[in-house]
């Protein structure tokens, strides 16, 4: 007769990693365990044990402590301790709460992950291999277009046409191709390129003759991709340059022709339109009432299953044209700038990290030839552009981290002497307003004014011992929690908190030690990713540690960005504050993985760098 | 009750030379745990029954439950369940409590199947359940009926221990607090559902480890 564990099988299927088992197995897999029960106060595991075992956590609460005594965990209904089945097991805890576990012998573990593949990919010892299964796309989630290469959307082969042909020619070629744009070259080379409304603009509006050779007309040496950058790049790349067609290069020579409507199709477009209506409107009205497309556009980018990373960066590739548009409305009411400046943005706007709803960072460098009479326009320009970023949704900083406050609105030689004090006499508050100040990218003006104050700092930052010191210092203030208890997370001993801060305990940290390997090795990246593919090429950071961090930042991304399209669908304004209770058994164990890793790399920069501050 | 007499093992080595060779006699051959032997050295038997009434004389068994209960551990291996095949239908009460219906009972055991069975896993073992007087009067009247003698066992029951334990922390309580499935809730134990004879059997189990005073304590102080 059949002999059914409704309760234990129910459970087991409730809870990862048995959530993937098979129905057959999870059948008989309640027979191989055994229940215990260790009142509170008990050692575990348990020294009466006999044979060793994967503990299941039914009821009750154990703390686990490392052999140094910190608190490493603890562990609560549903929760799992392994540490008897692998190798390193020197973690010792005591149950906290009268406690029900369920044992299952290693050896049938091992079987069991044998009988199944998924299983035992849950199980994988390697926490590099979990943490890049948990960045990966999720499955079922929809194909993410953005993530195909330029090559793979290219429809047909190119059209081209000699730059010594004639427009007639040209349009002919068009229509009997059926194509809205031409590639022109001479000889082997692309020469530039010829769409609908060249002919229109270039041509019929100004009454050019339709012999006149077709060169007359083309855009001279257009914007190109290569056919190995994803789509998402190619989107990106139309977003910044305000252009709809991008010719794509397959090692060099000329392959195809990659247009806006090509990405449209695929739901790929709305970026690049948002970005065209922004630099076409003609006020701040306007551009509130495109803006509030922007929170739409961040929940379709998440459902298309778009990279986190790519829609970081083209939330602030529109934040990008917004700001531009206001410094071109405010230049045409203030008049042209009275001396050179670069409009240079901070933050997750600088490092093109961004979402919807993010506070405004930026600054305001000036050339030197500023005169004090000249201060009035950049305060105005300033003002303008931060009431017109808050009208559109981007708060003010709290902090007042932004251009329209004189301290950051200055000339080149201030900025210099900004930096050359943060970074000889570091203090730990100055360091917190500093971070946001070593990620500026400029946007708007003169970059070549940002770049030499950059280039300089680095040189500094880069020889600094004591700087990085005061630097680890401060980011280590953003401790990534220990894990979750029950449906609380788990900060250390004795703090917990309802919601998990993703921003604060979970990117905050990976951005600062990014920041950290940035400014000790003078890479002059600010976006996150790029830092850190650039501190593993400088062998500054292992590359198995380093894959392992970039996977770790990709997941907890993922789950802001899904975080936030829940709070869009649900009406309410996106934030960063995830209820445990929302993430399953798998995305728990992962999230532990990426904390566990952090705080690896954190302590590694403590003790590198614990010298230092004292010397 | 046979348990609560001195001498029960005396009592058995009689009753077994009394009996003809049949399941009862078999399960007469391995000795009564003794009563100073320490709870962690022996083995017990968590046993439910889901039974049409309350009434051995007239109420039939329609299922059975065990598990084992060995190194104060519950190995789920043991796991054992039987549906009894009945000789009338069921009534529409026992239906809905049980959630056994006919069809479902129909494919059961004859009882001259089940109690053998039983009889076997409970040698050595100690009888636990919950509310041990159902599960004791039902076997012994079978082993009556059947075998002509009564079952000689020693039993604790759960719901006893869990008195004691109230009384003896001079807390009020009400009958229903009594119930497995509250006093399981008060001790935090997860939430199983009632009346299904394996479910209750693992569930009473699992409220014996949790009321045991000590992991030393001696059988004489947990037994009926």
């Amino acid at each position: 007769m059949e002999v059914e564990l409704l309760e234990i099988r129910d459970f087991l299927a409730d809870h990862a990693p048995f959530d993937v088992l098979s129905p057959d197995l999870l059948e008989v897999l309640p027979h191989q365990l055994v229940v215990r029960y260790l009142r509170r106060g008990t050692a575990f595991p348990p020294a009466d044990a006999t044979a060793p075992a994967l503990y299941i956590l039914r009821s009750g609460a154990v703390e686990l402590r490392n052999s140094d005594g910190t608190l490493s965990d603890k562990l609560g209904e549903g929760d799992l301790y392994a540490g008897l089945c692998e190798a390193d097991s020197s973690v010792s805890g005591v149950t906290v709460e009268d406690s029900l576990l369920y044992l299952l012998d290693c050896r049938a573990l091992a079987s069991l992950r044998e009988a199944s593949a998924a299983f035992d990919r849950q199980f994988a010892a390697d926490r590099a291999e979990r943490l890049r299964r948990a960045a990966a796309p999720r499955p079922g989630a929809g194909i993410d277009v953005l993530s195909l290469k330029a090559a793979d959307l290219r429809h047909r082969e190119p059209v081209t046409l000699d730059a010594d042909m004639t427009i007639r020619q040209a349009a002919q070629l068009m229509s009997a191709q059926r194509v809205s744009s031409v590639l022109v070259t001479e000889g082997e080379r692309l020469a530039g390129l010829i769409t609908d409304s060249d002919l229109r603009h270039r041509c019929l509006a100004r009454g050019l003759s339709p012999d006149s050779p077709a060169r007359s007309i083309m855009t001279p040496d257009p914007v190109t991709i290569d056919g190995d950058e994803l789509l998402a790049e190619a989107l990106l790349c139309m977003t910044r340059m305000q252009v709809h067609h991008l010719p794509v290069l397959i090692q060099g020579r000329l392959a195809g022709m990659l247009t806006l409507s090509d990405l449209a199709r695929h739901q790929g477009s709305s970026p690049v339109l948002l970005a065209t209506d922004i630099q076409r409107a003609d006020g701040i009205e306007a551009l509130a009432q495109i803006c509030r497309r922007l929170p739409e556009l961040q929940l379709q980018l998440g459902l298309a299953n778009t990279r986190p990373s790519y829609i970081g960066a083209a939330i602030a590739s529109i934040t990008d044209a917004l700001t531009r548009r206001l410094l071109e409305l405010a230049e045409s009411r203030l008049g042209p700038a009275p001396v050179p400046y670069v409009w240079a943005a901070g933050g997750s706007q600088g490092r093109q990290e961004q979402t919807v709803h993010s506070d405004q960072d930026h600054a305001l460098i000036i050339s030197d030839d500023l005169r004090d009479t000249d201060r009035e326009y950049f305060a105005e320009l300033a003002r303008f552009v931060s009431d017109g970023l808050n009208a559109c949704g981007f708060p003010y900083c709290p902090g007042n981290a932004m251009a329209s406050n004189p301290q950051w609105c200055q000339p080149l030689q201030v900025w210099h002497g900004y930096f050359n004090d943060w970074i000889e006499r570091p203090q730990p508050k100055a360091l917190m307003h500093a971070s946001i100040f070593f990620d500026l990218r400029a946007i708007h003006g003169e970059p070549v004014l940002l770049q030499s104050l950059q280039e300089q700092v680095l040189a500094r930052t880069r020889a600094n011992r004591i700087f990085i010191a005061h630097l680890t210092a401060a980011a280590l203030q953003h401790r990534p929690p220990l894990g979750f208890f029950r449906n609380f997370v788990f900060i250390h001993d004795g703090e917990h908190d309802a919601t998990l801060d993703l921003k604060r305990r979970g990117l905050l940290p990976i951005v600062d030690l990014a920041r950290i390997y940035a400014l000790s090795e003078g890479i002059d990246a600010v976006n996150t990713r790029e830092r850190l593919e650039a501190a593993i090429a400088t062998g500054a950071l292992g590359i198995d540690l380093g894959s392992s961090l970039l996977d770790a930042l990709e997941f907890i991304a993922g789950l802001r960005i899904r975080h936030q399209a829940r709070c869009l669908r649900e009406g309410h304004s996106p934030d960063n504050y995830l209820p445990p209770d929302t993430l399953s058994g798998l995305e728990r164990n992962h999230l532990k993985d990426a904390f566990r890793l952090i705080q690896s790399l954190q302590a590694t920069l403590e003790n590198r760098y614990q010298a230092g501050r004292f010397s | 009750m046979w348990t609560r007499l001195p001498g029960a093992d005396l009592r058995r080595r009689w009753l077994r030379r009394r009996l003809p060779p049949n399941p009862l006699q078999a399960y007469l051959a391995a000795p009564l745990p003794a009563r100073r032997a320490r709870c962690r050295e022996l083995e017990f038997l968590a046993l439910d029954i889901e039974t049409s009434g309350l009434d051995p004389a007239r109420d039939r068994i329609l299922s059975l439950g065990t598990v084992v209960v060995r190194d104060l551990a519950v190995p789920l291996d043991s796991a054992w369940y039987r549906l009894v095949r009945p000789g009338r239908p069921l009534s529409g009460d026992n239906v809905r409590i049980h959630h056994i219906t006919d069809d479902q009972a129909a494919a059961g055991l004859p009882l001259s199947t089940v109690l053998p069975e039983l009889l076997e896993q409970l040698a050595g073992r100690v009888l636990l359940a919950h509310h041990a007087a159902l599960e004791l009067g039902f076997l012994n009247r079978l082993c009556r009926d059947w075998y002509d003698a009564p079952l000689l066992t020693r039993a604790v029951d759960t719901q006893l221990l869990a008195r004691r334990r109230l009384q003896r922390r001079g807390q009020a309580f009400r009958g229903r607090d009594l119930r497995l499935y509250n006093l399981r809730a008060e001790l935090g134990l997860p939430r199983y559902r009632a009346h299904h004879a394996l479910s209750d059997a693992l569930a009473t189990a699992e409220l014996f480890l949790a009321l045991l005073p000590d992991a030393d304590c001696r059988l004489r102080e947990v037994l009926c």
